[in-house]
């Protein structure tokens, strides 16, 4: 692939598109034959993957509406990553729809006859039932899409209007509003898409731990994609490795950010040792479980956090892209440990199928991601801070 | 260019525009800063002074009897058990937090804008912990058995639990004092170096010359400096986080409705960075004026530090947000009386005052009027205090005062003795925080000098014709970077 040096503009890059594509419908007639056979099984694989492309569109765009509120000066040149993934956000509403209508397979509440034999749940009913829950996934993407597709039109028309500084003005007027709703809904997301997965519990840091996770996420895909840009010697001037130091901080930050809150969730019900709350712990204890547990503990933080706090690590495109992925995998393991103990009660039993979804969204994701991605500058090239941006040093 | 004028023009980009107004040489930073120190002390300092430390003589009054009759002269009694004796030690633990974040998080994240501020914020957090630690010490009046607090090994075989998060607290608080004093005396020694050399007397040189453990402002002094700065900085990150989750976890491991709610520790986190800001910005208003260090402490600064306040306010609104609505879809009907009671009970005054002054007051800085208004900022300071000490008084008192034995359920009333002993801590705050100015550069002079246009390499290269002053060849590089 080539860097046209004047409209920062890939080209012959089409096959990456093209691959995607092809993982996608292979994926999508995968999880056809899937649901054919067992279709509880085949929702909940679906629900993780959409989870999984999802959370990493929805740190994207924090990562936008960071960078526009603080004026920051290092992330413009790796803006447009971020500002692709969260232009992503919208479509994903189309994966979330098996979601809506594998909602009996996935969420025990929304059986009437379950309902009318539960106390708790009719409690929870004003909350937790069909239509709303539909309205409200509505509107969490229509939410993200605003903000996403707003800032990123604005992002656009600076490529085009050139060093405007009104503009600047105007991204951080949007962003920082933004922020309240993206806070709003994003906690709700996290109740709702998880944490209603298992109707009778409930935590309060839920919401943040889900966000907590996908700031990682998209972090670490960020470190992924620079990395391989730069192994095909795109960008290779632009993006050093003070860049990858400062991607492989905040990746670093991040994930001891979730390790942060799924210790304080742990832990306080631990503590507190109340069954109706140890109940959600006792379920990842069962079988195998315990395995995907201690992956979590260790691979999640542990190792990690030992790996990457070296200043080296961060600073080589092929170890943090090596810890990227691994990242990756762990959000994975992370949603995968949150969602399937409702089909998976006694034990942790992967599927094809798992693979199947994460083909099918991953794929047709990414096909989006690189056709936006190749349609535009991949650098804000007219941002007035890029020149200070890429000659920026970080000690 | 007067200072005036110089903030009614507008930069290009928010960060270009002047940490420092006036454009000011290395020298006149350290003539500005240290000539504080060096003059005489002016007759309201002796003033504040005096009126500082007879508050702290009312604090020890009152520790005194406290000592003398016990806990009884508190308010403290069935149920409410916990008074304002752990509301004012989360209140100033919390406190303390801003200058740790200013001086840790902000330099990892390469804010220069801290330089300006980070010295008296981390003189700030060390003053506060202080006070904070003066509480569990006092709190059971018992003062003769305080070692127990501390995993002692005795012939009694006697040992705290090792279960109990007071015990953590003990350590995270010992710990985050411990590191904040190793941070901010390394942080000085340059300019305690500064002091030496510019010594009148044999005994001031003496005295910083010890202090400043032989500094010669060397490259080699300096590259050494700079990775102990960033260590501390990367060692002291963390702690801005565990100790307040530590403090949090006093209340949420136990099993207490409004106590026990997973959020807590970071809730509590973003509270106390909250509270602390609005303390920097109060110390900072009032110090900025009486020294007339508006331009070294600038309405950049104000404006920098609301929007943290903006920020971390809300981060606590959508906790207690979070709070009430986990409290209705839990279905458990005593969180919900808990949060009911807290909003609509006896204390539902504490309650909104708390609202008001930590969620709602904040959203008047969307306006970047009133964000470089200075008695406003002044004023929205100080009510967040109020509503963060507000915020612990709700959480202590309200969840313990209609326990589960309705037959216990008391209005919980301070008496005099509580009052005396919290507005006594104030005195030794202030006391301490009066003495540090007064015989340590409250700016830092060598960070300060750091983010002056002549600390960069290419500032005489001959574009910033402003800049002649530089040009001139008075550069005071004494105890400076170069």
């Amino acid at each position: 692939m080539n860097l046209n040096q004047e409209t920062y503009k890939l080209s012959g890059a089409n096959n990456v598109g093209m691959i995607a594509l092809v993982i996608g419908v292979v994926g999508l007639v995968l999880c056809g034959v899937g649901y054919a056979v067992d279709h509880a099984r085949f929702f909940h694989a679906w629900l993780t993957a959409f989870l999984f492309w999802t959370t990493i569109g929805i740190g994207g765009l924090f990562m936008v509406l960071l960078h526009h509120v603080s004026n920051s000066v290092w992330s413009v040149v790796v803006r447009r990553i971020g500002e692709t993934m969260m232009a992503t956000l919208p479509y994903m509403f189309i994966f979330a729809i098996p979601v809506l209508l594998g909602i009996h397979d996935l969420y025990h509440w929304s059986h009437a006859d379950a309902v009318a034999h539960d106390e708790l749940l009719q409690w929870k009913q004003p909350f937790l039932n069909t239509p709303f829950f539909v309205i409200r996934t509505v509107i969490f993407f229509a939410a993200w899409a605003l903000l996403g597709w707003w800032l990123y039109g604005l992002s656009i028309k600076q490529d085009k209007e050139g060093h405007s500084f009104a503009l600047l003005k105007k991204f951080k007027t949007i962003s920082a509003p933004g922020l309240i709703l993206y806070a709003v809904t994003v906690c709700l997301a996290g109740f709702d898409w998880i944490m209603s997965i298992y109707p009778h519990w409930y935590s309060t840091i839920f919401g943040i731990y889900f966000f907590a996770g996908s700031i990682m996420s998209n972090m670490a895909f960020m470190a992924i994609l620079v990395s391989m840009l730069n192994k095909r010697g795109v960008l290779k001037k632009e993006i050093n490795s003070d860049r990858y130091h400062d991607i492989g901080k905040l990746v670093f930050a991040y994930m001891i950010l979730w390790g942060y809150m799924a210790f304080s969730q742990y832990f306080l019900i631990w503590y507190a040792n109340i069954p109706e709350e140890t109940i959600f712990y006792m379920n990842r204890w069962g079988g195998s479980w315990s395995v995907a547990s201690m992956i979590l503990v260790f691979g999640h933080f542990t190792i990690p956090f030992v790996m990457l706090m070296g200043r080296t690590t961060k600073r080589s495109a092929s170890t943090l892209g090596f810890f990227a992925v691994w990242l990756l995998v762990m959000h994975y393991v992370d949603l995968y440990w949150l969602v399937m103990p409702n089909i998976q009660p006694d034990s942790a039993m992967p599927s094809w199928m798992d693979f199947a979804a994460m083909m099918a969204i991953g794929g047709l994701v990414m096909w989006l991601f690189w056709r936006r991605f190749t349609a535009n500058a991949i650098v804000p090239l007219r941002d007035p801070r890029l020149q200070k941006s890429i000659d920026l040093v970080s000690p | 260019m007067s200072a005036a004028n110089e903030q009614t023009q507008v930069y290009q980009f928010p960060e270009d525009e002047p940490l420092i107004l006036g454009n000011p040489t290395f020298k006149d930073v350290t003539n500005r800063v240290l000539g504080v120190l060096e003059a005489k002390a002016p007759r309201g300092w002796w003033l504040s002074l005096f009126a500082a430390a007879s508050l702290a003589a009312v604090l020890f009054g009152m520790i005194g009897w406290l000592f003398w009759e016990g806990i009884g002269v508190w308010g403290v009694n069935v149920p409410v058990g916990w008074g304002w004796a752990i509301v004012n030690f989360v209140f100033w633990v919390g406190i303390g937090h801003a200058g740790t974040l200013i001086s840790a998080i902000l330099f990892l994240l390469r804010q220069k804008w801290r330089t300006s501020i980070n010295r008296f914020a981390e003189a700030m957090t060390l003053f506060a912990v202080i006070c904070a630690l003066v509480f569990p010490g006092i709190h059971v009046g018992r003062v003769w058995a305080v070692y127990w607090m501390f995993p002692l090994p005795n012939q009694m075989a006697m040992w705290p639990n090792f279960r109990s998060p007071l015990l953590w607290d003990v350590f995270a608080v010992s710990t985050y004092f411990t590191c904040s004093l190793l941070f901010w005396y390394v942080g000085l020694v340059p300019d305690l170096a500064t002091m030496r050399d510019r010594a009148t007397s044999t005994i001031r040189k003496k005295i910083f010359g010890l202090l400043s453990l032989g500094w010669r402002g060397g490259n080699r002094q300096w590259k050494h400096y700079e990775v102990a700065y960033l260590l501390l900085a990367g060692i002291s990150t963390p702690l801005v986080l565990s100790v307040h989750s530590v403090v949090s976890t006093d209340f949420a491991t136990s099993v207490i409705p409004g106590w026990h709610t997973t959020i807590f520790p970071p809730y509590f986190v973003a509270g106390a960075i909250f509270s602390g800001f609005a303390m920097v910005m109060t110390l900072a208003i009032i110090t900025r004026k009486v020294y007339g260090l508006e331009d070294y402490i600038t309405d950049n600064h104000m404006e920098k530090m609301v929007k943290i306040m903006m920020l971390t306010g809300m981060m606590v609104g959508l906790a207690y947000g979070t709070e009430f609505f986990i409290a209705w879809y839990s279905g458990n009907p005593y969180e919900a009386f808990a949060l009911h009671n807290r909003a609509f009970g006896p204390y539902a005054w504490a309650y909104w005052i708390m609202v008001s002054c930590n969620v709602i007051l904040p959203q008047l800085f969307w306006i970047k009027k009133l964000r470089r208004n200075i008695p406003v900022l002044f004023v929205g300071s100080l009510l967040v205090n109020v509503g963060m000490w507000f915020e612990r008084f709700v959480i202590v008192v309200t969840s313990l005062h209609r326990d589960y034995l309705p037959a216990n359920w008391d209005y919980y009333k301070p008496t005099i003795f509580d009052i005396g002993t919290f507005v006594g801590s104030f005195g030794l705050f202030l006391t301490l925080f009066l003495l540090f100015i007064r015989f340590l550069p409250m700016i830092a002079i060598s960070e300060v000098k750091n983010v002056l246009p002549a600390a960069d390499p290419h500032n005489y290269e001959g574009h910033h014709g402003s800049e002649e002053k530089h040009a001139s060849g008075d550069l005071g590089m004494e105890g400076a970077k170069s």
